[in-house]
């Protein structure tokens, strides 16, 4: 069991490194982004303890997956499984706990103790057969898989529209929008196969421009839900509407070339803290759009030319 | 047509491939044979361009990869997408479209499901039939006969035999001598990265006693089987 224990260290060691971090800077780094991200969540809203039980189930949700615990099972005595599973979902749930704690938030860090060692005792098959229709097909795959992974999310934002309306907060309407382009960004974290890039049989830069367009033209499908009930009930601010569409477009222009521009390896720190920055602060656009569009030419002159 | 001249890969010190030359003429089916690890692959990957190499890879094209359908031995398939995406992201990538896809579905594929969730052999009809639909020139395909049932090899088998016919370069690697023996015009023969034989159809007999001459020898004695 040690020895598991110890590859699975060697495993998340290997793969900090390959983010472009030094591992023993690597945990220090998480544990402040992770407290930054719960103070901020504490802040922000009412609800932040059942986002923060939420947050905690789906970290530990893929450890229960099939193939995996029957792997773990093939290894491992019955009675060592179930204590290699408790004390992973443990050690996954701890950060969450310990806060919740500090906190005073006892029950809640209880709930998030319990669900984690119930989640420990479930196998989950996350290889669903059932096929869920995507009106993004004519031009996969990006949309594609990921309104299926979240199309849930999208539903939420819509939602998060209507309560704004009803509340008449067009902060939280433009907020709505704003999410479903970042859920939209998300589609684009992750670097594909080689040979779906390899495949295509245009130049580096057509394929960048395809890229966008068909990312714009299923944002826009994604995102006219909100847009379109913004302008209807918040007519006066109009203006200040179209432009944080405008920016959604941009930062998923943004995030496209960040992707490509480290193809085929992950986006490192660097260029994820610049596509951050970016968000953040949308004049960037002027220079990190070039930069990165430079280098993802020459990243895809490697598979397309 | 497909040149390659002087072609040389390594990894590191590891010398994958040695001094490869060879032609492959269109309309005729070529067989590569080797052991595992005797450099297949990485010569396919060659071909296609996803491995920097040393030497000349030539075709009638400027871009050989654009005219390419590559059936990889173990092909990748996202998990959400379905078997008709699949095959509609592939035409895409090179302009084409597949028309009715239900209709050139000869392996009765359920298009509408995760690829993902398919058989070995399903994956490998699903990502044959999205190859043929991009109509290339040139076809290399690793294994296409391994894990598919003997009704759909026999399908293949005829695939190979109008691809011939349409005049294509089609280049193949398979572990079953059989379907080499009844589908190729010529056999190279890879080992450790060199080719060190090329056989042609009326010779195929000899080769295949000789392969078996060579690689079980007096193997299975050393057993002691009882």
């Amino acid at each position: 069991m040690t020895s598991y224990f110890l590859l699975q260290y060697k495993m998340i060691n290997r793969n900090i490194t390959e983010f472009g971090i030094y591992p023993f800077l690597g945990y220090p780094l998480m544990l402040l982004v992770f407290i930054g991200l719960s103070f901020y969540l504490f802040e922000k809203t009412e609800f932040a303890h059942y986002i923060y039980i939420l947050a905690a189930i789906s970290l530990v949700y893929p450890l229960s997956e099939t193939r995996r615990n029957d792997f773990l099972k093939s290894i491992f005595s019955q009675r060592h499984y179930f204590q290699v599973r408790l004390i992973e979902n443990g050690i996954a749930t701890l950060p969450f706990v310990v806060f919740l704690i500090s906190k005073s938030l006892g029950l809640a860090a209880l709930l998030a103790s319990l669900l984690g060692c119930i989640m420990a005792l479930l196998q989950v098959d996350q290889k669903v057969s059932l096929t869920l229709p995507s009106p993004f097909s004519k031009k996969p795959f990006e949309f594609t898989i990921g309104f299926r992974n979240s199309f849930y999310l999208f539903g939420l934002s819509y939602i998060l529209t209507l309560i704004a309306v009803s509340v008449g907060n067009f902060n939280l309407g433009v907020f709505s929008l704003v999410l479903v382009f970042l859920f939209a960004l998300s589609f684009y974290t992750n670097p594909e196969d080689e040979f779906f890039v390899w495949v295509f049989s245009m130049s580096p830069k057509r394929f960048l421009l395809e890229k966008i367009k068909t990312a714009a033209l299923y944002a826009t499908v994604l995102s006219s839900p909100v847009l379109m009930t913004l302008l209807l009930f918040f007519k006066d601010q109009f203006d200040i509407i179209l432009v944080f569409q405008l920016l959604g477009y941009f930062a998923l222009a943004t995030i496209i070339l960040a992707k490509y521009s480290a193809y085929p390896k992950p986006m490192n720190v660097p260029q994820g803290i610049l596509v951050v920055l970016t968000i953040q602060f949308p004049p960037l656009i002027f220079f990190v759009i070039p930069y990165f569009y430079i280098q993802s030419i020459k990243r895809l002159n490697e598979f397309l030319a | 047509m497909i040149s390659i001249e002087a072609l040389n890969k390594s990894y590191g010190n590891k010398q994958v491939l040695t001094n490869i030359n060879v032609r492959f003429e269109e309309g005729k089916i070529y067989g590569i044979v080797g052991e595992n690890g005797a450099g297949k692959t990485t010569l396919f990957r060659c071909i296609a361009g996803l491995e920097k190499y040393e030497g000349w890879i030539a075709s009638d094209f400027d871009q050989l990869k654009n005219h390419l359908g590559l059936l990889s031995a173990e092909p990748f398939f996202f998990t959400k997408i379905t078997g008709q995406e699949y095959i509609q992201l592939l035409c895409n990538a090179r302009g084409v479209k597949p028309g009715n896809i239900a209709e050139r579905n000869i392996f009765d594929l359920p298009l509408s499901q995760y690829a993902a969730t398919y058989s070995t052999g399903m994956k490998k009809k699903l990502a044959l039939t999205a190859i043929l639909l991009q109509e290339n020139d040139y076809y290399i395909l690793d294994e296409p006969f391994n894990g598919v049932d003997i009704q759909s090899n026999m399908i293949i088998a005829a695939i190979i035999n109008q691809l011939k016919t349409l005049e294509k370069t089609v280049i193949i690697s398979s572990h079953i001598f059989s379907t080499l023996h009844d589908t190729c015009d010529e056999i190279h023969l890879l080992k450790e990265g060199k080719f060190i034989r090329r056989v042609e159809k009326n010779e195929f007999n000899s080769l295949e006693e000789e392969m078996k001459r060579v690689t079980i020898g007096n193997k299975i004695e050393l057993l002691g089987l009882k």
